[in-house]
């Protein structure tokens, strides 16, 4: 299972901090963004930051492993 | 001792930042520092508090490595970052960040080179609370 997270402006228009996906081999961050902005459209029109298990992601054909933590975020505000 | 690198709901204390920061090292002979306020006005309109929100342990480690890149970069001595989260009324602080190096140039560069970073790279999100209503900001360049 993916646990994907959300904060600030994105986690709003979802309405959600937290969902999960399911794992399955050969799956890339790609494909789980692919597959929530479908689902969620206008949050993803402000998510332009990826993360993986806490790291910046700027490569979205990354393969995930089973139980990773992913992130889309909106641009920072920080500061 | 408190963390140099530090995320938290309350205030935080310039002085005793900076009296950590001196006691790492008497090599030091300057620091620079940069405080980050709310203002309670932004965009024509009052702003009675800001509202942060924060990937708590991706900015934590962020933050920890922007210390690191800039002690490596411009050869500091030693460097504090706090960010607060949370509800900061107006005229309160939010981020404080100090520089300390042989030469002032290199902590007065660092101190500005961190806090551009942490804009960029830091996943901290702030909402303006005005009388009209709330609204996640914008990054300016």
């Amino acid at each position: 299972m993916i646990t994907v997270f959300f904060f600030g402006p994105v986690a709003e228009r979802i309405g959600a901090r937290e969902m999960k996906v399911a794992f399955r081999p050969g799956l890339r961050l790609q494909d789980v963004r692919d597959e929530l902005a479908a689902q969620y459209p206008q949050a993803f029109e402000i998510a332009c930051f990826a993360a993986a298990n806490g790291e910046h992601v700027r490569d979205l054909s990354l393969p995930l492993g089973d139980n990773s933590e992913v992130a889309f975020m909106a641009r920072f505000s920080g500061g | 001792m408190k963390a140099a690198v530090r995320i938290q709901q309350e205030d935080f204390s310039q002085d005793e930042e900076i009296r950590a920061l001196q006691a790492t090292s008497k090599r030091i002979g300057g620091i620079a520092t940069f405080l980050g306020c709310a203002r309670d006005f932004s965009e024509g309109r009052e702003v009675s508090a800001i509202s942060f929100d924060a990937y708590g342990s991706m900015a934590l480690s962020e933050l920890n490595r922007l210390r690191s890149d800039a002690i490596e970069k411009y050869g500091l001595l030693d460097a504090r970052i706090v960010h607060r989260i949370g509800t900061v009324k107006g005229g309160e602080n939010i981020v404080f960040i100090a520089a300390g190096a042989e030469h002032r140039v290199a902590a007065l560069e660092a101190c500005r080179w961190m806090i551009d970073e942490l804009k960029q790279r830091v996943p901290i999100w702030k909402k303006e609370i005005t009388p009209q209503g709330e609204s996640w900001v914008t990054p300016h360049p």
